[in-house]
């Protein structure tokens, strides 16, 4: 039986810009939000918007990405018939190739999609925080009798230029496609997800792939020529919660939205959507008879006995006595030793940091960097880590780093 | 054929002391009441086993099984479902004349078929009444060096009053006299004050030989493993005791329920339990919990998915449970997706699942004595 709509979904990013975070881990793998990680988002709003078929495009340190989605059973997408795919590239008869942009990983896995025969192919980013039902786009595909959709936002116009931007009338149709233009003529920026009937995609990958000028990048090469075809494109409008958490900032800046879900949009608490996640297996949490929690997120398994005011913890971190962790981000296994102060930052996995050592600072003046330390890092006590600073090799104890 | 595994397969008796706690097995059993934040009874000893490399267990549940079947799904989460192996659950079966089985004699001659055909040489069987991180492949390495028939786990512990007092005759405790460790006499429902060998009802033995005194014992009718087959025969049949020292928890009344579960505050104890191999249970995807600001807490245990606003202190949360603001919740253990609201004061109080209390509720036991609210109502 063939599928009506199957999913491919983007994951070799390297994520350069979160630096130590993704020295060993490709940006989809990227913990978020206390017991996620980001591709979280985008395998579970499939599942919950009907699609069962997900191929994953991996290339970038693919090791825990393909150990985290295993045979998919923590989404409900371990399938005899579908279900989730890890797709790194390959070598073949004539040679192998890496992927080459995302309009030629997609190409490599064509004899995949046509296993599945579906009439439609939806193109997912797995670097966005974001709760999006995938079954109102097609419909909305489907209505418009389009050949191509993409999903847009409205941004700001004065950012407008840092984004992809699409020119639609007033039925949506789109007219025209800037990439990052200096003089905007739109504010709905693209949010790199794409409904293509199948055929059109086929149609176009096959082409895209014989022109040996092509980047063959979905942005600056497929959308184009669709559009020089007059092909019938569709811009859909998205107004829910959307986050590129491409920078150490936004990373930041989305898991303090998860805390407030009230204001912010992004609420993990929603029965009706859920995001699934492979889970931890810990024990409850512990609050100690001498700790304070305060507008706070903690996971199974962690102990906290100092103090933690807005703060999110991961599983199973210790906040030992006496230690002080404010707006901060700490990753899954992480260790706040006694009288440590821990503040405006984002503590990756597995890291110590020591005794009365101090990470980040909260924001002054002009000054609001969110320190950052990389996964498995042990910062000796005493030592100091800058507001701005980015560690990814353990610290002595006393030592600064700015 | 390469084998990491233990070569023994697992049955555990789901229904063993239901009694003890009749508050809380009104529609589940022992082997399905909530216990330590987010676990089920039966995570415990079924954890034990997996973890110990047996992964061939049968459930022989009597009756109110349905909560524990729905805990137990496939068994995937114990990684339980195998070809070979892997979870059963064996149902009461109806046949004319035959009632629900009443002891281990006559529930395990019930699958007696089954049992012929497993390959596994040794069996473990077990109740769900403790919860313990149990060594099980240590034990059985200790049964096959001293060449025992049959090898049953104790502890040196007191007998719990509440197992004293209890008067339903079918549950049956039992202790043992000791001669370098061989059982030489087995004491059923004793009174004796002070520290006793305590049976864990934790049994390993082959399976050709649970085969051959099952089937004699129920063509003579009797019921009771310990009480017909061992006690009699402690001469004929070489009986080690093994002694448990680690930390357990032996569910024998509300008191000892309520108990267990305040006792996993202290850190030594929640490591004691969950520090030597996981504990599996049942997935549910929950969020991580929310300390909303105004929110206080100290010295609780609190499992995810839960709401905090109002104030908790010495309390074990489960999943999903909400405290709205200016609730005070003290020396509370709440069960999954209890709602407290606003401004509601509870003190020593045991909710089971779905509870209510209602805003501005005031609800007081004591440190000896637990109000407990049953499942789904509203207070």
């Amino acid at each position: 039986m063939a599928k009506e709509m199957i999913a491919m979904l983007l994951a070799g990013g390297q994520g350069s810009r979160l630096y130590a975070l993704t020295q060993k881990l490709a940006k989809p793998a990227v913990p978020f939000g206390g017991k996620y990680r980001i591709i979280d988002f985008p395998l579970s709003n499939c599942v919950n918007s009907g699609i069962d078929t997900v191929g994953i495009l991996t290339q970038y340190q693919p090791m825990l990405l393909n150990e985290y989605i295993g045979n998919g059973q923590p989404w409900d997408l371990d399938r005899l018939y579908g279900g989730v795919h890890v797709l790194p590239p390959y070598q073949k008869a004539s040679g192998s190739d890496w992927y080459k942009g995302t309009a030629n990983a997609i190409y490599q896995n064509i004899p995949f999609i046509e296993r599945y025969n579906p009439e439609y192919v939806i193109i997912l980013s797995g670097d966005q925080i974001c709760k999006q039902d995938y079954s109102d786009f097609l419909r909305f595909h489907k209505e418009k009798n389009a050949e191509f959709s993409v999903a847009v936002m409205e941004v700001p116009w004065e950012e407008a230029s840092r984004f992809g931007l699409m020119v639609a009338d007033e039925n949506d149709k789109i007219t025209e496609f800037q990439e990052k233009p200096k003089n905007p003529k739109s504010n709905l920026a693209s949010m790199g997800i794409y409904i293509f009937n199948w055929d059109i995609l086929k149609k176009y990958l096959e082409e895209d792939e014989a022109d040996p000028n092509s980047e063959n990048d979905f942005g600056n090469n497929i959308i184009p020529n669709l559009l020089k075809d007059g092909r019938n494109m569709y811009a859909y409008h998205f107004d829910g919660y959307w986050k590129d958490v491409g920078t150490i900032s936004s990373l930041w800046e989305a898991n303090m939205e998860v805390m407030d879900p009230e204001h912010s949009g992004i609420d993990l608490f929603d029965e009706n959507w859920k995001i699934y996640s492979r889970n931890s297996g810990m024990t409850g949490h512990n609050i100690g008879e001498n700790a304070t929690v305060e507008n706070s997120m903690i996971t199974d398994g962690c102990r906290v006995d100092g103090n933690v005011k807005h703060s999110i913890l991961f599983a199973g971190v210790k906040v030992e006595a006496g230690a002080e962790v404010e707006d901060a981000v700490v990753m899954g296994g992480s260790v706040i030793k006694a009288g440590a102060v821990v503040k405006h930052c984002i503590v990756a996995e597995n890291v110590v940091i020591g005794e009365n050592a101090i990470v980040g600072a909260m924001p002054a003046g002009d000054e609001k960097g969110v320190a950052t330390v990389g996964p498995g890092v042990v910062v000796g006590p005493n030592a100091k880590i800058g507001p701005n600073a980015m560690v990814s090799k353990n610290v002595e104890g006393g030592e600064e780093q700015w | 054929m390469v084998n990491s595994n233990a070569n023994a397969l697992g049955i555990i008796f789901p229904n063993s002391y239901d009694s003890y706690v009749s508050e809380l097995v009104s529609e589940r059993l022992m082997a399905s009441i909530p216990f330590g934040g987010r676990y089920r009874m039966v995570d415990f000893v079924l954890s034990s086993m997996v973890t110990s490399g047996i992964d061939n267990i049968s459930i022989l549940v009597r009756n109110n099984y349905h909560s524990l079947m729905d805990h137990l799904g496939s068994g995937r989460e114990w990684d339980l479902t195998r070809k070979n192996g892997g979870l059963s659950i064996f149902p009461p079966y109806s046949e004319k004349g035959m009632k629900v089985y009443a002891g281990r004699v006559d529930g395990l001659a019930s699958i007696l078929d089954t049992l012929k055909d497993q390959k596994e040489k040794y069996v473990v069987m077990a109740d769900s009444n403790i919860a313990v991180n149990f060594d099980f492949k240590a034990m059985l390495d200790a049964h096959i060096a001293s060449g025992a028939d049959i090898t049953v786990a104790y502890a040196k512990e007191e007998i719990p009053e509440a197992m004293i007092n209890n008067n339903d005759f079918s549950n049956l405790y039992f202790t043992f006299k000791l001669e370098d460790n061989r059982v030489k006499k087995i004491y059923i429902n004793s009174k004796e004050a002070g520290v006793q060998n305590l049976s864990m009802n934790i049994y390993i033995m082959e399976r050709e030989l649970l085969i051959n005194e099952i089937t004699t014992a129920f063509v003579r009718g009797h019921v009771y493993f310990e009480r017909d087959i061992l006690a009699p025969k402690t001469d004929k049949l070489n009986i080690q005791a093994y002694e448990f020292t680690g930390y357990k928890a032996r569910i024998s009344g509300m008191k000892s329920y309520f108990e267990e579960n305040m006792k996993l505050l202290n850190d030594e104890n929640l490591d004691g339990l969950f520090g030597a191999n996981p504990i599996y249970t049942k997935v549910r995807d929950d969020n991580p919990t929310r300390y909303i600001a105004g929110s206080k807490g100290k010295n609780v245990l609190v499992a995810d998915g839960c709401v905090i606003e109002g104030e908790i202190e010495n309390c074990i949360l489960f999943r999903g449970v909400k405290v709205a603001k200016g609730a005070k919740v003290k020396n509370c253990v709440l069960m999954q997706d209890t709602v407290v609201g606003e401004g509601a004061n509870i003190e020593y109080v045991i909710t089971d699942k779905n509870v209510t209390i209602s805003a501005g509720k005031e609800l007081h036991g004591t440190d000896t004595f637990q109000v407990f609210v049953a499942k789904g109502q509203t207070v």
